[in-house]
């Protein structure tokens, strides 16, 4: 075993050896230009491979990296790990949405003075898109990627079926409800309704085209001040409330995703669709079961849309702004436009590929594309606020209770959201009149931790032993330093340095030095904060399910499976089987296995007979398909009560036996006080992994159906990574360490009573 | 023991179900990940073995891109980690379960307590550290807390171990003048294979399947890894969900290989940790 550990060393330092070499190839060259664009599908690679070669053929020494955002819903993740971190990062696509964060951190290279110096740069080439991308000075920051504005998709034949006319520019909201009133219908007879006249979106940005129409605002001009509370907002919301409550001729879906939405659509038992973009052609291409295409959104008191965009811009951390300026030309001239067109993208910001049959595929579905193209005077883009993302995700239990709650005081909703966004807007402006953190009081945080710990090492070092004790003392830290070293830099440094955060506010766009100092604010914040309240039941929920579930369980398979025979031995390496698996594979094939309508898991309940829950989708089922999902990795609990049971002695229940105990005897008042100590072990490991499970809501929902999977450490990574608000997710996870280690303690004072150490063999 | 047969009977009906629910995920991504193109999920567990397309496999690896290499990457990272696991941990374990120091519970109550704080926010100061030495896309960030902190479940597992060895074992030597280092290295790992099997394995699984630590550090595509490439799949899913199926069991299958071959050892660690406290 030593001669193998030393084979593993040796192999190890190989390896280094051979990747160092690699290293120091590529650190020979002198120019890099470090592009993270990342579109969607596979097909767009072809494309940047393409301009890495030409870009490396044009500048002879220079290299250019193609870096790949991968990464299963965090996308964004590590752009914001690269700005925080000030490392080379040129040229990188980012949603219009983020933009207004982006400027206000500082983050973007303004490129007007690039466009000024391009005698080939013509503004005119591009459609008005662009000026979605302007800061205050009409400074232009980007160029466009694709676009797409909000419009109804709709189903041809059944409206055709139905005799209502298909909708063009200009119909109203009056012609949507008779046309939604006329394609409603019980098909089967059943007494419920199957077909709808209109599936509906329920996302702000997909709600704020109705409050556009009816000729209200999100924001004031200034953006200081909310309007949702106002006649015109509070109008648009009843409207389609009332397709949903009132009139009944709309479906609408709570999940995370909009899959429910829009599979209806596609299972052709919706005729509209929408506010939706461009996205859904990507996945409708493969209807054939009926005809389908798009129309304008129908007109309120005036025409309004939302446009959806993507842009490329040149972070603060570019080495080389003006070659990420050329590459920016690049992706947004006209042979990328047109790749992406074709791919189904979205509608190319370049006028020349919009206008061309990339974009215009006389062939492909919908056969209106250029509606896309015909609504733009009308459409519009969201406030580019500083905290877009945070906006959205403060209205979205207002916004779903308006739509989904039988009872609904619309206006009094709107006026509660109103509120919760002119707080956050005030706090907002409130930030740049705080004072900075010392300059580099974080890292301080992390060398004092350093610094104490090894003052406490000295300090016991130092305390009276005898001379042996000294000599075992020196010996044990000399064995300890490596593990202990890298325990203090690794582990306890950065633990400290998040102490020091969660007393300030910052967001991972801006340098750590421009961090503000706001003492306990972010832990007040947090006691009054209803979503917190919302993740910390969550979390406790599924805690108080999965662990005693997956305690029961566990003991059971153990009790099931202790023989030494050869089928307990195979169903043994069977339920540890899952337990190998990644986070990753699990999420990706439990994502499989819950889909309501094709997965394993409905399939076979349907054949039993039994209910078929939305599971996913239904924020009553979700706990529970969570807690079968941890059940299904319980191999390694069931691992260690195996362990245990065998080292038992099999005297005391042989004794048992005699004296006549039954089985369930024998298990309570023998082989359970025998086990006890496994059974805190599992229990403590099992408390720590159920308030911590990240990988699975984060993969799989994202937090939904409403709040039901935002779990506290979820939340926390949205407040740091969405958000921006690295000072808040900080206070999240010292108020979940404090809380576990309180629970740990409690469990194992409670122990005391329960956990037996005797009668063991050893 | 002894059981009539009918109770044996119920025993295996049970057995039987058992491995049935936990079999049958597996299964499902085998069967979905020899499914014809575009034919989605659906369709009984078995019914795609009547036509399978083994050409989705080579397609997958196709679409990770140098499969060799990311492979390769995988393992060098995987096996850093697993030697450097194994040597810092059992040293660590030795020491508390064989000496008697001074602040020796303090520090190690210390140490088990930042498990408790969620790594997603410690990441960014991590992130800023790393930034700082200069180790961003290296595989610094992958190992180094590996080889040099180790986790603190893993220490407590090898003074487990260690301590059930007996307070005479190791006692002869020390007084022949025997150093600690000599001792643990020559008498105490020798003793400690299975809970070096089982530790290691605990490692192999943990660095094979991370995702996190590679998706934040890792920017040269070349450097890559199994589970960074896989997860891109994720994200595109509609459109090949057979492929995915297929890379994400090849990228499992080293797990259970591994799992296979080192079962026994595996086992027998886990027993002597279970059975001292």
């Amino acid at each position: 075993m030593r001669r193998m550990l030393a084979g593993l060393v040796a192999a190890a330092l190989a390896l280094v050896a051979e990747a160092r070499g690699q290293a120091g190839v590529e650190a020979a060259q002198a120019r890099r230009l470090v592009v993270m664009v990342d579109e969607r599908g596979f097909e767009s690679w072809p494309g940047l491979h393409a301009l890495e070669r030409e870009f490396e053929a044009r500048y002879p020494g220079l290299d250019v990296q193609m870096v790949e955002q991968s990464g299963a819903v965090g996308q964004q993740d590590k752009s914001r790990f690269m700005l925080a971190g000030d490392l080379q990062l040129d040229v990188t696509r980012i949603d219009v949405t983020e933009f207004g964060a982006f400027l206000a951190e500082g983050a973007l290279v303004d490129l007007e003075p690039y466009f000024a110096a391009d005698a080939t740069w013509n503004a005119d080439e591009y459609l008005p898109v662009i000026d979605g991308l302007r800061d205050a000075r009409g400074h232009l920051y980007g160029l466009t990627s694709t676009f797409t504005p909000y419009v109804m998709y709709f189903n041809r034949d059944l409206l055709r079926a139905a005799g209502v006319p298909e909708p063009r520019a200009g119909w109203t909201w009056d012609e949507l409800l008779d046309a939604c009133r006329k394609t409603t219908r019980d098909t089967d007879g059943n007494g419920r309704v199957d077909q709808y006249g209109i599936s509906l979106t329920q996302w702000l940005q997909a709600v704020t085209p109705w409050i556009w129409q009816s000729g209200g605002d999100l924001l004031d001009e200034k953006l200081e001040r909310s309007r949702l509370h106002e006649p015109e907002a509070v109008r648009a919301l009843q409207f389609v409330r009332a397709l949903l409550h009132t009139e009944r001729v709309a479906s609408f879906d709570a999940s995370f995703e909009v899959t429910y939405s829009q599979g209806l659509f596609q299972a052709g038992r919706a005729a509209f669709y929408g506010p939706v973009g461009y996205w859904e052609t990507y996945r409708f291409k493969y209807i054939d079961s009926f005809e389908w295409d798009v129309a304008p959104l129908p007109r309120g008191e005036r025409e309004a849309t939302a446009i959806a965009m993507t842009a490329y811009v040149v972070p603060r951390t570019s080495r080389e702004p003006q070659l990420a300026y050329e590459m920016v030309r690049a992706l947004a001239g006209r042979e990328f436009q047109g790749l992406l067109a074709r791919i189904g993208n979205g509608a190319p910001g370049l006028r020349a590929a919009a206008e061309s049959t990339d974009f215009l595929d006389p062939v492909r579905p919908p056969q209106s594309e250029h509606v896309f193209l015909d609504v733009l005077p009308t459409a519009r883009f969201m406030p580019p606020l500083a905290n877009w993302r945070k906006i959205q995700d403060l209205c979205a239990a207002e916004l779903s209770q308006i739509l989904l709650a039988p009872e609904c005081d619309v206006a009094a909703t709107c006026a509660s959201m109103s509120r919760k966004v002119d707080e956050h807007l005030a706090r907002e402006r409130e930030r740049a009149s705080r004072s900075r953190l010392p300059s580099r009081t974080v890292e301080a945080s992390f060398t004092l931790a350093i610094v104490a710990a090894l003052a406490l090492w000295l300090s016991t070092r130092a305390s009276k032993r005898g001379r042996l004790g000294q000599l075992e003392d020196r010996a044990a830290y000399r064995l300890l330093a490596p593990w202990a070293i890298g325990a203090a830099v690794f582990f306890l440094g950065p633990a400290a340095a998040t102490i020091a955060l969660s007393l300030s506010e910052w967001s991972p766009l801006r340098p750590l030095d421009d961090a503000r100092w706001i003492g306990l604010e972010n832990y007040a914040r947090l006691a009054a904060d209803p979503t917190f309240a919302a993740s910390v039941r969550a979390t406790l929920l599924y805690a108080l399910l999965s662990v005693p579930i997956g305690l029961v369980l566990a003991l059971a398979l153990a009790l099931l499976l202790r023989d030494d025979d050869r089928w307990s031995g195979v169903t043994r390496t069977i339920v540890y089987a899952p337990s190998i698996l990644s986070p990753v594979v699990v999420a990706i094939l439990w994502r499989f296995v819950l889909d309501p309508d094709q997965g394993l898991l409905n399939e076979q309940l349907a054949r039993l007979g039994l209910p078929t829950p939305a599971w996913t989708r239904d924020a009553s089922a979700v706990l529970p398909a969570f807690v079968a999902m941890s059940c299904w990795s319980v191999g390694a609990q069931m691992l260690v009560f195996l362990a245990a049971l065998k080292a038992l002695d099999p005297s005391l229940e042989d004794a048992a036996r005699v004296d006549g105990a039954g089985w369930w005897r024998r298990l309570f008042h023998v082989t359970l006080p025998q086990l006890s100590p496994v059974v805190l072990f599992n229990l403590l490991i099992g408390m720590l992994g159920a308030f911590q499970v990240f990988a699975q809501p984060y993969l799989l929902t994202q937090g939904g159906p409403g709040d039901a999977t935002r779990f506290v450490v979820l939340y926390l990574y949205e407040s740091g990574f969405r958000h921006l608000d690295m000072g808040y997710a900080s206070a999240i996870a010292w108020v979940l360490f404090a809380f576990l280690a309180l629970a740990t303690l409690l469990v194992v004072r409670a122990s005391r009573r329960w956990v037996h150490y005797a009668a063991r063999r050893t | 023991m002894n059981h009539g047969p009918g109770l044996r009977l119920w025993r295996r009906i049970a057995m039987a179900l058992v491995a049935y629910a936990f079999l049958a995920p597996l299964v499902y991504l085998l069967s979905v990940s020899l499914h014809a193109e575009g034919r989605g999920l659906g369709g009984s567990l078995l019914e795609a073995a009547g036509d399978p397309r083994w050409e989705n496999y080579p397609a997958a690896l196709a679409r990770m891109g140098d499969w060799g290499r990311l492979f390769a990457n995988t393992l060098l990272v995987t096996v850093l980690c697993v030697a450097g696991q194994l040597l810092t941990c059992s040293l660590a374990g030795y020491a508390f379960a064989r000496i008697d120091f001074r602040g020796r519970d303090a520090l190690f109550a210390l140490v088990l307590a930042t498990m408790m704080l969620p790594e997603q926010a410690t990441s960014i100061p991590r992130f800023l550290l790393f930034r700082g030495l200069g180790l961003v896309d290296t595989y610094g960030p992958l190992t180094l807390p590996a080889v040099l902190g180790g986790s603190p479940f893993f220490v407590f597992l090898f003074r487990q171990y260690f301590l059930a060895l007996g307070a005479e074992l190791g006692d002869a030597a020390r007084i022949d003048g025997c150093s600690h280092l000599r001792a643990w290295w020559s008498i105490f790992l020798p003793l400690a294979r299975p809970m070096l099997v089982t530790v290691g394995i605990f490692t192999f699984l943990a660095a094979w399947n991370d995702l996190w630590t590679p998706l934040i550090y890792l920017m040269s595509p070349e450097k890559s890894t199994l589970t960074l490439a896989l997860a891109s799949f994720n994200r595109s899913y509609n459109t090949a969900v057979e492929l995915m199926m297929a890379a994400s069991a090849v990228v499992l299958a080293p797990c259970l290989l591994v799992y296979f071959l080192l079962q026994r050892l595996f086992l027998r660690g886990i027993e002597v940790a279970a059975s001292k406290h």
